[in-house]
């Protein structure tokens, strides 16, 4: 499904990517992890061409996202891309957040939509707060509107920068809940996270990245257990003495 | 009409706009400096204690925001000699742009104070500082570095506010534009030259405006 | 005597009236053109397309870097140099237009620029094209930020549209110039003058704070 091969990139001389190989299977469920500066955020942003690389190739549902012939608006219709700070449009209600793509990108009519979005946002427990603007919902609230939101476009990718990382610890708990259920449900995901339980129960792999590298790839259980390398070992005991 | 663009022209009037140029800048400079000190008194007696020194300073910065600089200007040029006060023209001229611009830096003054929160001063009051150390160490210095840029902005608008002058027969920038116009014939030299003239203020302040900015940068809101 | 003048000033009210109409005029039809250009300038000041930026931009900076007095002058007596011959009137909308679309053309980009870059990469991420990000996403945010000074940049219009009465508009600063040569009480004259000038521009200036107190409102809640 997605496919990485060497990819590199620079900001000016810092190389943030290096030489990438990955391949995500379709239903994977992959947590990417790291310390800050890994790289994390800037491979999973590449993958819908939110940043541009350089060199290597980068291969979605088998199109080229970097080529400068592709039609990104195919590529980005089939991926749900949820940010560190939900960027919702504040103007619009949940239910406009959520429509808005459908209607313009989909060219599914308004009340179609307008349907499919009080379906999805019940499923993500917001059923009754469709008319209620960013600003009168809490993070985790707001958060789970942006799931959603990916979710109407029925993508096959769902893509996660550090989603829980600037919600308040109560509400971190009802965004991963609708993240474990839609990995259960078959989504294939990406997830840049420190939320080390929620990688262990429904991560197919861990990818741990350091300094622009992936240093280890492997299932959860094996990487918690017993990390294979040096800076692995270093990240692990860092993270888990707090 | 540029084919026909004649440069021996403006060569010929050249020490005119010089005069006219120089005439211009200290037109501006004087106006600027008198501004801003009107500003300066403005502003504090619109923050005094004193409800009658508010009253006053408001009601002259709300008639200068709300009336057009020609007309204040013809208000003065035409009015003053009714009172009996018979002023050269260029004196009244520069009156006018100080009583304008000196409201416009008032509120500029008074935003940038206003600007600054209020957790610092409460922090002078706490340390003991009094009204005057406050003003000197933590108000006032703040004060500068917000209100440079547009503080600066206003210089510009004075200097091309004289423009206006011309039309009270003032020899400055503009008015070698119209000389060469009703003497010549040439209006597109004459107010083009006047144009190019007053762009080389532009950028030169514009310019200055950067430099200043790098030099306080350290007064930068995040 | 004082009395007397009064009385033939109030006997010219209506030629008053008259000016104050032909201002509203003026003002208004480049309040209408001007905006509608500024929005698109704006849109293209803030937009990807670098030449039209720069262009744009150029164009900003001759009109801000020049007094409109100056700019009024070249329309009205250089234009028709290139054939394009015109009137007092016209020459005033379009020399005023020009003014005020580049201010707003700024005002715009600002707005637009201020959206957080957050919102156009989910607007991006979500395939949404760079027309649809504009016109649902980033421009209702933007009016947000563009809505007090845009009116404040209408205060300004009406200021600025005294000076078209220099090529003979008969505008209200017009008015009280002719009326002055036959009613010599400058300070009466101009006096009414200022009057008229803050029957138009006080009530919008304060549109313009109370506009402002509100978006920031609105923002905080955010």
């Amino acid at each position: 499904m997605i496919s990485f091969k060497n990819v590199n990139k620079w900001y000016g001389d810092l190389h943030v990517l290096n030489k990438i190989d990955l391949e995500v299977a379709q239903g994977e469920v992959v947590v990417v992890c790291g310390p800050s500066g890994s790289g994390k955020s800037t491979l999973i942003r590449c993958i819908n061409r939110l940043e541009a690389i350089q060199k290597g190739d980068l291969v979605v549902d088998d199109m080229n996202v970097h080529d400068k012939k592709t039609n990104m608006t195919k590529i980005r219709a089939e991926i749900g891309f949820i940010f560190q700070s939900f960027n919702l449009y504040p103007h619009m209600t949940a239910l406009g957040n959520v429509t808005i793509a459908p209607i313009r990108v989909r060219k599914i009519p308004k009340e179609e939509a307008e349907k499919l979005g009080r379906e999805t946002l019940t499923r993500v427990g917001l059923g009754d707060r469709v008319d209620n603007y960013p600003a009168q919902l809490s993070g985790g609230q707001q958060q789970r509107v942006a799931i959603a939101r990916g979710l109407c476009m029925r993508p096959k990718i769902m893509l996660f920068d550090e989603p829980t990382s600037a919600l308040d610890p109560e509400m971190i708990n009802e965004v991963l809940d609708v993240m474990r259920d839609l990995a259960k449900g078959g989504m294939t995901m990406m997830v840049v996270t420190h939320e080390m339980g929620f990688a262990r129960e429904v991560a197919n792999r861990v990818v741990f990245m350091d300094e622009g590298q992936i240093i280890e790839v492997a299932p959860p259980n094996d990487f918690f257990t017993n990390p294979q390398t040096d800076r692995g070992k270093y990240f692990l005991s860092s993270i888990l003495t707090h | 009409m540029f084919e026909t663009f004649n440069f021996r022209i403006i060569l010929e009037y050249m020490p005119l706009y010089g005069q006219c140029f120089l005439a211009t800048l200290w037109l501006s400079g004087l106006s600027l400096f008198g501004a801003i000190v009107v500003g300066i008194i403005s502003c504090a007696m619109r923050l005094s204690h004193s409800r009658i020194l508010r009253s006053i300073a408001g009601v002259y910065i709300e008639s200068i925001r709300s009336t057009p600089l020609l007309a204040q200007l013809y208000f003065l040029y035409f009015g003053l000699p009714t009172i009996g006060i018979m002023l050269p023209e260029w004196v009244t001229g520069v009156i006018a742009l100080i009583l304008n611009s000196g409201a416009y830096y008032a509120e500029i003054i008074r935003a940038g104070i206003q600007a600054i929160h209020f957790g610092q001063i409460e922090a002078g009051i706490a340390s003991g500082l009094s009204y005057f150390q406050r003003m000197r160490y933590i108000i006032l210095p703040q004060a500068l570095g917000n209100t440079i840029r547009p503080m600066l902005g206003q210089a510009i608008i004075l200097v091309k506010d004289s423009s206006l002058l011309s039309l009270i027969s003032i020899m400055e920038l503009t008015r070698a534009g119209q000389l060469l116009t009703s003497e010549r014939f040439m209006p597109t030299e004459g107010f083009l030259t006047t144009a190019a003239f007053y762009l080389i203020i532009y950028y030169m302040l514009k310019a200055f405006s950067g430099w200043a900015e790098k030099r306080l940068i350290f007064q930068e809101e995040h | 005597m004082w009395s007397f003048y009064f009385n033939e000033l109030m006997r010219s009210l209506p030629f008053f009236l008259k000016g104050l109409w032909m201002t509203v005029a003026v003002a208004g039809l480049s309040l209408i053109f001007g905006t509608i250009i500024g929005f698109f300038g704006g849109i293209m000041r803030a937009g990807r397309n670098k030449p039209a930026r720069i262009i744009v931009g150029a164009w900003v900076d001759l009109i801000r870097g020049t007094p409109f007095l100056v700019q009024i002058f070249i329309i009205f007596f250089i234009l028709p140099g290139i054939g394009i011959e015109l009137e007092a009137f016209p020459a005033a909308v379009v020399a005023l237009t020009n003014l005020t679309a580049s201010f707003i053309c700024e005002i715009v980009a600002s707005g637009i620029l201020a959206v957080p870059k957050g919102q156009r990469e989910a607007a991006t991420a979500s395939g949404l094209s760079y027309y649809e990000q504009l016109r649902f996403i980033v421009l209702p945010q933007a009016m947000r930020s563009i809505l007090p000074p845009l009116v404040g940049q209408y205060v300004l219009l009406v200021k600025d549209s005294s000076i078209v009465s220099a090529i003979g508009v008969v505008d209200i600063t017009r008015v009280g110039w002719l009326t002055v040569q036959r009613i010599p009480e400058g300070l009466m004259v101009f006096g009414l003058v200022g009057l008229l000038y803050f029957a138009v521009c006080y009530p919008l200036i304060n549109l313009s704070g109370y506009l402002e107190r509100r978006m920031t409102v609105v923002s905080t809640k955010l």
